[in-house]
């Protein structure tokens, strides 16, 4: 994948190979135009986002549970830096659990997605949610590098 | 007591060293008095003071010309031959390098007075380097007397042998005293833990008020006596008004230091003590030191108030030798009592719990004989569990008991691990709202029953001023007064008395506090480990509540992903094979496919199942009808092919419940009624009894279901029922009494959702079934559920 101009570019906190694996091809069915980077923990995370010169991703989707730092905290620690707190985040986990879902809103998640079971949902949730955020919705303007 | 072993050097007195008779009168402070070096003796003996090395006499009394012939300047510089002569010199010499007389004064020799005078006992003691020689003079007799002495010691020491109790013991010491001495009064005073004194055992002449019983202020022994009495076991003062002479020269001409005379028998008497007795009328005092260890733990004071009393060497050796007697048998005397004590109120605990746990209650503990306060010496007891009181003798009302509770509490030493214990004889002084019933309450002991504190046992003790009998009857003033005023009075003691135990108790013994902390474990363990342990099944539950929690948290991740990548792999497969349909490898992948999905649906309900435990009910007014129908509505019965006839049969009531999880409850027995159903028309009705007392719905299970008057619900199908051997499975998490395949499948958790959110309504749910001819749930909520109609 390489860095062009006006690609969008997505960063994805995940640490399940399958998973990355079925948000390429989610990607790749919708046809859409964009990189994807993926962090596999939320330590990488930050790092990706506050690395001096980098493009910044249209959106995060991040997983919750990682291991090192886990989602929540890289959530929170996004939300809170004047810098970042701009960028979409869009979490894409497992947990229904509702303490998940009213924590990550009140840090400032732009949306809450559960991973479904059956390949098929997961496939189609995955697309919606990409034609949502890449083409569906007007973006904060927040791609030029940070000085 | 914390004084320092000596007092301080008496150097800085008007014009040189001490003298009782140039400074006496000036003296303010008892503690300040530099009794061990008075500068003087009593002049009725006289005492030179000798170089060891030669014999040299440094310092001598000013009254040796009348009792020994010579005037003072004529013995300075000069051997004590020339007083006692050479074979008294020579005596003196084998005594001095035997040792026998380091600190402690022996009488060598009788020798002849001077023309006219009475023959003098000669005796002598070494002290920090220098010989002291008293001479004394004897009276007729007092041979015989000495016999007499030998023999009366004697008899007392095998009356003390028999002695029951350390009162008695006390009580035979002191008539053998006096019986020995002739003294007119002879008591044991004994020293309280706060250094105050009490006449503990008395034997006086019959026409003398008995002071048997009073106390009297610590200061009445001032420190520096009480360290003379540390070290010396007899202190004669055989004539109060007696003159003093002073030494010469007053300090000793080597070294400069005045003269230590401790263990002189002629030594000076205190001004104050001197006062102090001629206040009171006393004209003869001999005073013996009871210790224990290296403790004065008391004195026995003699008084005589018939003029002068000179008790010959032997009399005094004998007194002193029963003093000591008195000090070792007294520490076993006590420890047996202690041990009695103890053990008689140990026995008081046994019994004390027996009635509680026969009578089974804390109110046994305060109502029946004994009670609480005979377990330890108190006034009065409170025990405080459940925020109720039990109170047994004299106690402050249950609102200040209320407010007194509170503040311990938050003591710490109430919470200490080891010895949790809150003890003070002033409970005034550390909590001020005390002051209020400072006359019953100055004392408390107190105790946490349980590690929470939230019971506690209290023990008070009343002011001392109220138990005790003072010193110093106010009638009974004394018309003579000395120097120093009235502070030297047994009136003016009391009052001082009375100043220092104003809002203080008699402070609790270690044995009290041993005592009490060994009740409390015995009551802990009988009484309130049940609530303890209650507590603790309590945190037990939390904990395992929080753990079912963390659990279903796992299993709503950490087993869900890999069942994702499980039928994702599948999936992938069965599309990358392009295996032809029918094919038994397709079967399988298929069948792969369906278990993750069915996993899937189990973890759901399991973690439904444990949010439905964990989660806060909102609570409000709620429409039933408007429940039901919506209920209805999601189930939605149109959809099922068979024919579906679903009825309200009563108008339902309004009651305070969480409308979504009410609604869930019927949701559930909706689709259970639908779902297991064969008959060609499935007819579900639903409705409400209100029983009336005494007439109970026929399918109630028992009296456990609450008051009469409670609606109960039901929801009756005419489907396929259970058969009776079923009836108590259904509930089980997960139990399913069909296939998977039958009846449109399931997790088996409806059921068990239903009774947890019933249950946290806090209702009942129960079931009747005819099988074959259909099933009645029924339920109730909570009577405060129930809206006033």
């Amino acid at each position: 994948m390489t860095l062009a101009g006006n690609t969008q570019q997505i960063l994805l906190v995940d640490d399940s190979d399958d998973d990355f694996e079925t948000v390429c091809e989610a990607l790749r069915l919708s046809g859409l135009q964009s990189v994807l980077r993926r962090a596999t923990d939320g330590d990488a995370c930050m790092a990706l986002l506050r690395r001096g010169g980098a493009e910044r991703p249209v959106f995060v989707m991040m997983d919750l549970n990682t291991s090192r730092t886990d989602g929540r905290d890289a959530l929170r620690q996004i939300k809170t830096d004047p810098k970042l707190r701009m960028i979409p985040v869009v979490v894409v986990t497992t947990s229904a659990n509702p303490r998940d879902v009213d924590l990550c809103y009140e840090y400032g998640a732009n949306a809450y997605h559960v991973k479904p079971v059956r390949y098929p949902d997961h496939l189609r949730m995955l697309r919606q949610m990409l034609d949502y955020w890449l083409a569906g919705v007007l973006k904060p303007t927040l791609s030029k590098p940070s000085p | 007591m914390t004084q320092p072993d000596s007092a301080p050097e008496p150097t800085s007195w008007p014009g040189g060293a001490y003298s009782i008779k140039r400074h006496g009168v000036s003296l303010s402070s008892c503690d300040a008095e530099p009794v061990q070096t008075p500068g003087c003796i009593q002049a009725h003996g006289a005492l030179l003071v000798l170089r060891p090395l030669d014999l040299v006499i440094l310092q001598a009394s000013e009254n040796s010309a009348a009792l020994l012939g010579w005037p003072p300047e004529d013995l300075l510089g000069k051997s004590i031959g020339v007083v006692i002569g050479e074979a008294g010199a020579a005596t003196l010499r084998q005594s001095l390098a035997s040792g026998a007389t380091d600190a402690n004064p022996l009488r060598l020799f009788t020798q002849p007075g001077i023309a006219g005078g009475p023959a003098l006992d000669v005796s002598m003691h070494t002290l920090e380097g220098l010989a002291l020689v008293e001479f004394e003079p004897t009276s007729p007799g007092d041979d015989a007397q000495a016999q007499h002495g030998y023999s009366l010691v004697k008899k007392a020491v095998g009356r003390l042998r028999h002695a029951s109790s350390l009162h008695h013991f006390c009580t035979i010491a002191v008539q053998e005293i006096r019986e020995l001495t002739g003294l007119d009064r002879v008591m044991v005073y004994k020293f309280h833990a706060d250094g105050h004194g009490e006449v503990y055992a008395e034997s006086g002449r019959a026409d003398l008020a008995p002071w048997l019983g009073l106390h009297y202020p610590a200061e009445d022994i001032p420190m520096p006596a009480r360290e003379v009495f540390k070290r010396v076991w007899i202190r004669p003062t055989p004539d109060v008004n007696g003159a003093l002479a002073e030494m010469v020269p007053l300090v000793n001409p080597q070294s400069g230091r005045p003269l230590t005379m401790t263990h002189c028998a002629l030594r000076g008497a205190s001004v104050m003590y001197t006062e102090y007795l001629q206040n009171m009328g006393v004209t003869a005092g001999l005073t013996m030191a009871l210790r224990r260890g290296g403790e004065l733990w008391g004195l026995i004071a003699c008084h005589h108030y018939s003029g002068v009393a000179r008790l010959p060497f032997e009399v005094r050796a004998a007194c002193e030798l029963l003093a000591q007697v008195v000090s070792l048998q007294h520490q076993a005397i006590e420890n047996q009592e202690y041990l009695a004590y103890r053990l008689s109120r140990e026995a008081v605990h046994q019994q004390l719990i027996v009635q509680a746990s026969e009578e089974g209650g804390l109110s046994a503990m305060t109502e029946g004989a004994p009670t609480v306060l005979d377990a330890i010496r108190a006034d009065g007891a409170a025990l405080y569990h459940h925020k109720r009181w039990w109170c047994a003798g004299q106690t402050p009302p249950v609102a200040a008991l209320d407010a007194l509770a509170q503040w311990l509490t938050a003591r710490a030493e109430i919470g200490d691990g080891i010895r949790p214990v809150f003890v003070t004889d002033r409970l005034a002084a550390e909590y001020p709202p005390a002051a209020r019933f400072v006359d019953i309450a100055s004392g408390l002991l107190a105790l946490p029953l349980t590690a929470s504190r939230d019971a506690l046992l209290l023990w008070f003790r009343t002011q001392t001023m109220q138990t005790v009998m003072w010193a110093g009857d106010p009638d009974q003033d004394i018309a003579v007064v000395g120097p120093h005023g009235r502070r030297l009075t047994p009136r003016r003691s009391f009052e001082l008395f009375a100043e220092s135990v104003a809002g203080r108790s008699l402070p609790w013994q270690a044995v009290d506090v041993d005592l009490a902390l060994r009740f409390r474990v015995l009551v802990k363990e009988l009484v309130v480990s049940r609530v303890e342990r209650l507590a603790e099944l309590n945190n037990d539950l939390e904990r395992s509540n929080e753990e079912l929690d963390a659990f279903a948290y796992v299993a709503s991740h950490d087993l869900k992903e890999p069942l994702r990548g499980i039928y994702k792999h599948a999936h992938q497969m069965l599309e990358e094979l392009a295996l032809p349909p029918g094919s038994e490898s397709r079967k399988r992948l298929d069948r792969v496919m369906l278990l993750t999905q069915r996993m899937d649906a189990l973890l759901d309900s399991l973690l439904h199942f444990a949010h439905v435990g964990r989660m806060t009910l909102e609570k409000d007014k709620v429409d039933l009808n408007s429940v039901v129908a919506e209920a209805m509505e999601m189930v939605d019965a149109r959809r099922l092919e068979r024919a579906c006839e679903i009825i309200v049969a009563d108008a339902l009531p309004t009651v305070v419940c969480d409308r979504v999880r009410v609604r869930e409850i019927f949701v559930n027995l909706l689709s259970n009624a639908l779902k297991y159903n064969d008959k060609p028309v499935c007819r579900i009705e639903i409705g409400c009894k209100r029983p009336s007392a005494g007439s109970a719905i026929a399918d109630r299970p028992d009296d456990t279901v609450g008051a009469a008057g409670l609606p109960v619900f039901y929801v009756r199908d005419n489907g396929i029922g259970i058969a009776p051997h079923h009836l108590d499975q259904i509930f089980g998490m997960f139990r399913r009494l069909h296939g998977r395949a039958e009846f449109g499948g399931g997790t088996g958790a409806g059921l068990t959702i239903v009774k947890k959110l019933v249950e946290r309504h806090g209702g009942h749910v129960w079931v009747r079934s005819t099988l074959g001819q259909g099933t009645t749930f029924f339920l109730t909520l909570a009577a405060d559920t129930a809206a006033p109609t």
